[in-house]
C-alpha cells in the first residue's frame, strides 16, 4: 500500500516517517522508531499493554492510526526517566516488585504517571479504577498497588534515583 | 557470611530497570537487519486427513521467501520421550482447529498473511472425539493410530488396601468435581527470531522456559547436530508453563529461515497463542474419601479423567500428578488411583502452574470441608487431625522432610480470626479455608540421564569480578535474582557486585528449564556450591598471604583477616589477585542432583511426585455472596506459604500473591469454552482474566521451616499456592450459603441452580 | 494482526466530512475514536476502502447546557469526558453512571459517544478472526448465510451492547444526524432497529452529530446496572438503566426503564407506566421487572447463558426501580 509522510512527536522528538495509513500507532512506534518498551499483548485491544500517554492522556496505541495523531504530544515509557533519573513510579516499581515479568509495567506505569497528576493521593480504591483498563497476569496487582504507593512516598519526599543506581 | 547478607533481604529484581524502563528486550522486540515475518496456516478442522496441499500459488507471491509443509520435516518431537508425537507440520492429519499445516515467510506481515490464503490445502473431514469421556469408548477413527480408544495413558495405583480403610471408616463419602479447562495466558504472545549463520549454525532466541530442551528438539527436528544450535531466551513476558515446552512457533521459524536464507520472527496472535495452549486440562475427579467419626482419613480412592487435546504434551507427568500428588500433604494410610490421559481433537493441554495437582487438590480439600461438615467438625480441626508426621516417606513413596503446614494452617487461623467468624458471619458471607502443596523440581529429570540436573559455573576474576553463567530461565518469577543474591551471601559480598549471565546455551550451562518450580532449589543450590567452592579457594589464598590455615580465618566486613588478628587483613579483591595466580579469572562449577532418597519408589509411573521438597500452603477465603443473583464477591485471601527460607521476601511474596490470584481466576472466571472443537474465547475480552477492580487484597505470610537440603533452606514458591485457592472459595461459599459448587469456575449460575436444588431438598 | 488497506481521510469540518463520505459511496466508513472499528477490522468485519476519520472535527466535541434546561452533547465527545461532566453527575446521574460502565479507562480516553451509539451489534459467532469464521463457514450478519444462534431462520440476534445507549434512551434523548440532504432528529427509539445487521436507521452518507437530551428528563433519579463477569474491559452481558421523576413524598410521576446487551437494540420497557402515580411499592417493582423480560430476549451470543441474563435482567430491573424510587435525588 502506498506510504504517505508523516509526521510523529514522540518524547519530545519529532519524527518524519513515511508509513501506510493502514499502520498503527504501537506498530511504528515499534517498528519504524525502536521504540520497543510499548507493548504488544492482545489482538482485540483489550489489555492495555500498549498504553502510551497523548496529550498526558493513557491511550492505547494498537488503537490509534499513526497518521490520526500527528499533531498530538506522544509519550512512551523510554519517555519517562529524564536525565538520567528514574521516576518516582519507575523506582517504586522495582522496589516493590511492580514488575514481575514486566510486559505490563510500561502501560501500568503510564496509566498510572498520568492518573497521579490528577490525583497525587489517591485511596486504594481509585487506583484500582485508574488502573483497570491494564491486565497484569502476574501480580495479582497487590505489589503493583504497593509500588505505586511507594512511588507517591518517593514523590513526596522529592527523592531521586539515577537509573544507574537502583 | 557477613553482617549484611542479601539472604532474605528484599532486594528489587536485577532486571528490574530495565523493566520499568522500557529498554529491557524481550523476542518480539528484537530484529535483525533483513527480518523476515513468518505466519502459520492453521487447519479449520478439529480432525481431517490431508488429501493434498497445493502451495505454488502461494510461493509465486511476490514478497515470498519461503514456504514450508510437513512433507519437509517429518521428524516426530515431543517433551516427553514417550510422548513424540508432534511434527512441526502436520503430515498426513490434522488433529485440532487450529492445528499447524504450513507456514510461509516473507517481507512484511501483510504478504505473509496473504500467502496464507493462497495455499490449497484439501482435506477429508473425520469424526472428531470432543468430549473425554465419550472419545475413551471411542472404537474407530483414533486421533493417533498407536492409541487405542484414545487413551494417551492411564495409571492404577493402589498403595494400601482401601477395601480395609473403607471397612474401618465411620463415613465415606463419593462426590464427582468437574473443572474447565483454562489457559496460562501469559500477557507476552509467545515470540520467536530465528537466523542462520553462512556456516550454517542456527541461533534461535525466544520466550521459552526451557533453552535447553528447545536447543534439543531443534536440532532433532531439522536434523542439525546440537552443538550448531544456539538458543538465547530474552526477557519473558510471563510463562507460567505454557512456554515450558517446544511450541511449534519455535521450530517453523527455524524452518522458514533456513528456506529463507534470511532471519525469521514468528509471533503468535492471541488465538494462536490459545491454539498453541498446554494449558491445564478439563478434569474430571471422582472420589471416595473414608473417615473415621473423628475426622481421621482411613482410605482414598480417586478416579481421575483429564480432557488432554490431540497430543501427548507433557499429559502423562500431568496425570501422574493428580494421583501422587493426593499424597504428601495429609496421612493417608489407603490410596488407590485410576488416572486416564485421554486424548481429544482439541488443543494440547499440557504443564499449567501447579501442573498437575489443582484440580485434584480442588477435589481432596473440598471434600475435607464437606466430610467436616456433616460430621460437625470444624474443617481447621480436621486437617489438624490427618497432618503427617515428618520426617516421613508417604505411602507411594514421597520422602517429605520440612513440612510448614501444620504452621501455614495456625498462622492462617491466627489472622483470619477463623473462630471468630466461621459460622458466625451473616448469611451470605462466609469464610473459607484449604491447603495445597508441590513438588521444588521433580527429582528425576525428563530424559533420564546421569547429568545433574543443573550446573552454574561461576567465575572469579583477578579484579574481583564475580559472574555466574547459569542456563537457568528467569521468565519473571526472580530466579536470576535469587541466584545473585546466594552467590553473594556466600562469597560475602554486595548482590550488586555479581554480574549474572543466563539463558544462552551457547554460553551457559545446562539447566533443565524452569519448571516446576525447581530453579531456585536446584540451580540456587547449584550456585551455592559453585560459590562455596569459589569460597575455599579465597580463604585457601588469604590464608597463604597471612600466613594461617584458612579455618583460622574469617571473612567480615569486606575483608578476610585471621580470627583473632584483624591485622593485617586482605580485600576481596585482592584475595581474587592471590588466588588467580597466573590466571586472569578462575571458574567454579557447581552442580546439583537430587539425592537418590528423594527419587521415589519402583512401581510404574513413580517417576513422577518424588522430589527433594515439598511447598506448603494454607489459606482462607472470604467471600460475599449474593443469593438473588448467585454474584460470588471474594473479598479477602490470607495465604501462608512454607518456602523453607524466604531467600528474597519481595519476590516470594509476588509469586504467593500471584499464584493464589490466578487460582482464584480459576476458581470464579476463568474457562476455555468449547463449541464442536471451536474456541469460542480465544481472546483476552472474552477469556477473563481478572482485572484490578475485582482482584481482592493478598495477605501473604511466608513460613520458614528451613528445609534441610535446600540451599539457605529454601523451597518452592512460585505454584504451590495456587491450588488452596479453588477450594478455600468454595468452602466459603458454603459458609456463606450452605451449598457446595462442585464444578467449576462457580458462575453466578451453577450458585443459583445450587441455592435452588437446596431449598427444594429442604422443603420436602 | 494487521489491518486491511485503506485511505485515510482527515477532514477538518463537518461540511468536509460529509462532502467526503458522499463522494466515497458506500465504500467509506467513518472512524470516530476507532475502538470498535479497529478490532473488528483486524477480523476483517469491515474493509472500507475509505475511512474518514472525525477526530479533527472538534465543532462536534462539546456538552452544552441549553437555554431551556436540556443538554446536548457531541457525537466527538469523549466518554471520559461524558463520565467525569459535573452536569451530567448531577442532572442525568444515569447517564454518569452508564458512561462509567464502559469499557476501561483507557477506552473511554479513546471512544466517543457517536461510536458507542453506533457500536456494532455483538455475537460469539461474529467477532472472531477471519480464520474463525472461515473455519465455521460464517454467518448470516457477515459473509455468510446462516445464523448459528438461531439456525432455522434469516435473522441475525446479535446483541446490542453498548452502554450508554439505555440510559440515553431512558432519558427521552433525541440523536441528531447530519447527511447529504440536511440534518433531522430522530428519538432514540426510531435510531435502533431490531435486527443484528441492520442496527440503525442510518441514511448511507449520513453522520450522527449529537444528542439531545429534553429539559424534561433533567434531574430525574437514575441508576445504571451492568452485568459483566469481569468488573472492567467488558461488555455488558445485561444491562439496566432506569429512571424516574417523584413528588416530594416519594410518589412517581413518570419512570422509563430501558435494556441493553440482550436485544439487537437497546429497548424500553413499556411496563414502566404501571409506575406512574404509584408510592414505593415492591411488588410493583417486580412486576414491571417481570414483565421487563418479556422485552429482553437474549439469546446465545455472549458468554452467559441466555437463562441467566433473563434472571439477571429481571432482578436488576426490580433493583434499579426499588433504588430510583427508594433513594432521593
Ligand atoms: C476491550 C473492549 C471493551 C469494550 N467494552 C465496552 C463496554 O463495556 N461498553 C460499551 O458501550 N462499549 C465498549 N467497547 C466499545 C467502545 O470502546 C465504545 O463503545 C466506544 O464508545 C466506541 O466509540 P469509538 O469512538 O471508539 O467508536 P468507533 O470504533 O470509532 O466507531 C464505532 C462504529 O460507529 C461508527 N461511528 C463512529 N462515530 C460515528 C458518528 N459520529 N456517526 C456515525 N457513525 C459513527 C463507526 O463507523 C463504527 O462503525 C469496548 C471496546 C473494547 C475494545
Ligand atoms: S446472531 Fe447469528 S447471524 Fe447474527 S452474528 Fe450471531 S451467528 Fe451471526
Ligand atoms: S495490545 Fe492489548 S490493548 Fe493494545
Ligand atoms: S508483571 Fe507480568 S503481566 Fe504484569
Amino acid at each position: 500500500m502506498n506510504k504517505e509522510p508523516i509526521r510523529l512527536r514522540v518524547n519530545g522528538r519529532v519524527h518524519e516517517l513515511s508509513v501506510p495509513p493502514n499502520k498503527l500507532l504501537l506498530e511504528v512506534l515499534r517498528d519504524d522508531l525502536g521504540l520497543t518498551g510499548t507493548k504488544c499483548g492482545c489482538d482485540d485491544s483489550s489489555c492495555g499493554a500498549c498504553t502510551v500517554l497523548v496529550n498526558g492522556e493513557p491511550q492505547m496505541s494498537c488503537l490509534m492510526l499513526a497518521a490520526s495523531y500527528q499533531d498530538e504530544e506522544i509519550t512512551t515509557i523510554e519517555g519517562l526517566a529524564k536525565n538520567g533519573e528514574l521516576d518516582p513510579l519507575q523506582t517504586g516499581f522495582c522496589e516493590e516488585g511492580g514488575a514481575q515479568c514486566g510486559f505490563c509495567t510500561p502501560g501500568m506505569i503510564l496509566t498510572c504517571k498520568s492518573y497521579l497528576e490528577k490525583n497525587p493521593d489517591p485511596t486504594e480504591q481509585e487506583l484500582r479504577e485508574a488502573l483497570s483498563g491494564n491486565l497484569c497476569r502476574c501480580t495479582g496487582y497487590t505489589q503493583i498497588l504497593a509500588s505505586i504507593r511507594r512511588a507517591i512516598e518517593l514523590a513526596r519526599e522529592g527523592r531521586k534515583v539515577e537509573v544507574s543506581k537502583l | 557470611m557477613s553482617a549484611t547478607s542479601p539472604i532474605g533481604a528484599r532486594v528489587p529484581m536485577i532486571d528490574s530497570v530495565d523493566k520499568v524502563t522500557g529498554r529491557g528486550k524481550y523476542t518480539d522486540d528484537l530484529t535483525l537487519p533483513g527480518t523476515l515475518v513468518g505466519k502459520i496456516l492453521h487447519s479449520p478442522h478439529a480432525h481431517a486427513r490431508i488429501l493434498s496441499i497445493d502451495t505454488t500459488a502461494a510461493e509465486r507471491l511476490p514478497g515470498v521467501k519461503a514456504v514450508a509443509t510437513g512433507k519437509d520435516t517429518p521428524v516426530k518431537y515431543g517433551i516427553l520421550p514417550i510422548g513424540h508425537d508432534e511434527t512441526i507440520f502436520a503430515v498426513d492429519k490434522v488433529r485440532y482447529i487450529g492445528d499447524n499445516v504450513a507456514a510461509v515467510a516473507a517481507d512484511t506481515a501483510e504478504i505473509a498473511e496473504g500467502a496464507l490464503g493462497l495455499i490449497k490445502v484439501d482435506y477429508e473431514v473425520l469424526p472428531a472425539h470432543l468430549d473425554p469421556e465419550r472419545s475413551m469408548q471411542a472404537e474407530s477413527d483414533f486421533i493417533h493410530e498407536d492409541k487405542p480408544h484414545n487413551i494417551e495413558k492411564e495409571y492404577h495405583h493402589h498403595f494400601g488396601d482401601v477395601e480395609v480403610g473403607f471397612a474401618k471408616a465411620d463415613y465415606v463419602r463419593d462426590d464427582r468435581f468437574d473443572c474447565a479447562e483454562v489457559t496460562h495466558a501469559a500477557l507476552e504472545p509467545h515470540s520467536t527470531l530465528a537466523n542462520f549463520d553462512p556456516d550454517g549454525s542456527l541461533t534461535v532466541w525466544s520466550s521459552t522456559q526451557v533453552p535447553y530442551y528447545l536447543m534439543k528438539t531443534l536440532a532433532a527436528t531439522l536434523e542439525m547436530p546440537e552443538e550448531k544450535v544456539r538458543v538465547i531466551k530474552p526477557l519473558i513476558g510471563g510463562g507460567f508453563g505454557g512456554k515450558s515446552e517446544v511450541i511449534p512457533l519455535e521450530l517453523a521459524a527455524a524452518v522458514l529461515a533456513r528456506r529463507a536464507g534470511a532471519p525469521v520472527k514468528i509471533t503468535y496472535s492471541r488465538e494462536e497463542v490459545a491454539y498453541a495452549h498446554r494449558g491445564r486440562p478439563r478434569t474430571i475427579v471422582e472420589l471416595k474419601t473414608g473417615v473415621k467419626r473423628d475426622g481421621r482419613l482411613t482410605a482414598v480412592e480417586a478416579r481421575i479423567i483429564q480432557d488432554g487435546g490431540a497430543y501427548c504434551s507433557y499429559g502423562v507427568v500431568t496425570i501422574l500428578y493428580s494421583g501422587q500428588l493426593l499424597n504428601a500433604m495429609y496421612d493417608i494410610p489407603n490410596v488407590m488411583f485410576d488416572g486416564y490421559r485421554v486424548l481429544t481433537n482439541k488443543p494440547a493441554c499440557g504443564a499449567m502452574r501447579g501442573h498437575g495437582t489443582v484440580n485434584a487438590r480442588f477435589a481432596f480439600e473440598t471434600q475435607l470441608d464437606m466430610i467436616a461438615a456433616v460430621l460437625g467438625i470444624d474443617p481447621a480441626e480436621i486437617r489438624r487431625r490427618n497432618l503427617l508426621k515428618a520426617p516421613c516417606r508417604t505411602i507411594n513413596g514421597l520422602r517429605v522432610l520440612s513440612y510448614g503446614y501444620p504452621e501455614c494452617l495456625e498462622r492462617v487461623i491466627e489472622r483470619s480470626e477463623w473462630r471468630a467468624k466461621r459460622r458466625k458471619l451473616p448469611f451470605g458471607k462466609g469464610i473459607g479455608m484449604a491447603g495445597s502443596h508441590y513438588v521444588s523440581g521433580a527429582a528425576n529429570p525428563i530424559i533420564r540421564s546421569l547429568m545433574p540436573h543443573t550446573t552454574v559455573e561461576l567465575t572469579l576474576g583477578r579484579d574481583g569480578a564475580v559472574t555466574l553463567y547459569t542456563g537457568a530461565a528467569e521468565i519473571g518469577q526472580g530466579s536470576d535474582t535469587v541466584q545473585v543474591q546466594i552467590a553473594a551471601a556466600e562469597l560475602g559480598v554486595d548482590w550488586k557486585q555479581v554480574k549474572l549471565v543466563a539463558a544462552d546455551t551457547a554460553r551457559t550451562p545446562i539447566d533443565l528449564g524452569s519448571y516446576s518450580s525447581r530453579v531456585t532449589f536446584m540451580a540456587g543450590n547449584a550456585t551455592l556450591d559453585a560459590a562455596r567452592q569459589a569460597r575455599e579457594r579465597l580463604l585457601a589464598a588469604a590464608g597463604l598471604a597471612l600466613g594461617a590455615e584458612s579455618e583460622n580465618l574469617v571473612w567480615k566486613d569486606g575483608v578476610f583477616a585471621r580470627r583473632n588478628n584483624p591485622r593485617p587483613s586482605i580485600p576481596f579483591a585482592e584475595a581474587c589477585r592471590l588466588a588467580c595466580g597466573a590466571e586472569e579469572s578462575l571458574k567454579f562449577a557447581g552442580t546439583y542432583s537430587p539425592p537418590p532418597e528423594a527419587q521415589g519408589g519402583k512401581y510404574r509411573g513413580a517417576g513422577v511426585g518424588p522430589s527433594p521438597a515439598y511447598s506448603y500452603s494454607a489459606q482462607v477465603a472470604e467471600v460475599t455472596v449474593d443469593v438473588e443473583t448467585g454474584q460470588v464477591t471474594v473479598e479477602r485471601i490470607i495465604a501462608a506459604h512454607d518456602c523453607g527460607k524466604a531467600i528474597n521476601p519481595l519476590t516470594v511474596e509476588g509469586q504467593v500473591e500471584g499464584s493464589v490470584w490466578m487460582g482464584l481466576g480459576q476458581a470464579v472466571q476463568e474457562e476455555m469454552v468449547w463449541e464442536k472443537g471451536r474456541l469460542m474465547n480465544p481472546g483476552l475480552l472474552e477469556y477473563r482474566t481478572a482485572s484490578t477492580l475485582e482482584s481482592p487484597p493478598i495477605e501473604p505470610i511466608l513460613v520458614e521451616s528451613n528445609d534441610p537440603e535446600g540451599p539457605f533452606g529454601a523451597k518452592e514458591a512460585g505454584e504451590g499456592s495456587l491450588a488452596a485457592t479453588l477450594p478455600a472459595v468454595v468452602n466459603a461459599i458454603y459458609d456463606a450459603v450452605g451449598v457446595w459448587i462442585t464444578s467449576l469456575p462457580v458462575t453466578p449460575e451453577k450458585v443459583l441452580r445450587a441455592l435452588e436444588e437446596e431449598k427444594r431438598r429442604t422443603s420436602l | 494482526m494487521t489491518l486491511p488497506d485503506f485511505e485515510l481521510l482527515r477532514p477538518t469540518s463537518l461540511e468536509e466530512a460529509l462532502a467526503a463520505l458522499e463522494r466515497c459511496g458506500p465504500d467509506a466508513q467513518v472512524i470516530a475514536g476507532g475502538t470498535d472499528l479497529i478490532p473488528s477490522m483486524k477480523q476483517r468485519l469491515f474493509t472500507p476502502r475509505v475511512l474518514v476519520d472525525l477526530k479533527r472535527l472538534r465543532e462536534l466535541d462539546y456538552i452544552c447546557s441549553e437555554e431551556d434546561g436540556g443538554l446536548g452533547i457531541g457525537a466527538l465527545t469523549k466518554i471520559s469526558a461524558l463520565a467525569e461532566s459535573p452536569v451530567v453527575v448531577e442532572r442525568f446521574p444515569v447517564l454518569h453512571e452508564a458512561a462509567k460502565t464502559v469499557a476501561s479507562p483507557l477506552l473511554r480516553n479513546l471512544g466517543t459517544l457517536g461510536g458507542n451509539l453506533c457500536l456494532d451489534t455483538r455475537c460469539l459467532y461474529y467477532n472472531q478472526s477471519e480464520f474463525w469464521r472461515a473455519s465455521l463457514g460464517y454467518c448470516l450478519k457477515k459473509d455468510g448465510t446462516r445464523c448459528h444462534v438461531a439456525p432455522g431462520g434469516q435473522f441475525c440476534w446479535a446483541a446490542f451492547s453498548g452502554d450508554t445507549a439505555p440510559a440515553l434512551l431512558a432519558l427521552d434523548a433525541r440523536v441528531q444526524l447530519a447527511g447529504p440532504r440536511g440534518a433531522r432528529e430522530l428519538s432514540l427509539a426510531e435510531f435502533y432497529v431490531n435486527d443484528g445487521v441492520v442496527r440503525v436507521a442510518k441514511a448511507p452518507g449520513e453522520l450522527v452529530t449529537g444528542i439531545r437530551i429534553p429539559a424534561a428528563s433533567a434531574g430525574w433519579c437514575g441508576v445504571y446496572k451492568k452485568y459483566r463477569i469481569r468488573q472492567s474491559i467488558d461488555y455488558p452481558l445485561a444491562g439496566v438503566a432506569a429512571v424516574m421523576r417523584k413528588t416530594t413524598d416519594g410518589t412517581c410521576l413518570e419512570a422509563r426503564v430501558a435494556l441493553t446487551g440482550v436485544n439487537p437494540a437497546p429497548k424500553l420497557v413499556n411496563a414502566a407506566v404501571l409506575l406512574r402515580g404509584r408510592r414505593y411499592d415492591a411488588t410493583l417493582a417486580e412486576e414491571v421487572a417481570h414483565e421487563a423480560i418479556r422485552t429482553g430476549k437474549p439469546l446465545r451470543t455472549s458468554a452467559s447463558t441466555p437463562e441467566y441474563r433473563r434472571h439477571i435482567l429481571r432482578v436488576f430491573v426490580r433493583r434499579a426501580i426499588e433504588q430510583v424510587w427508594r433513594n432521593g435525588h
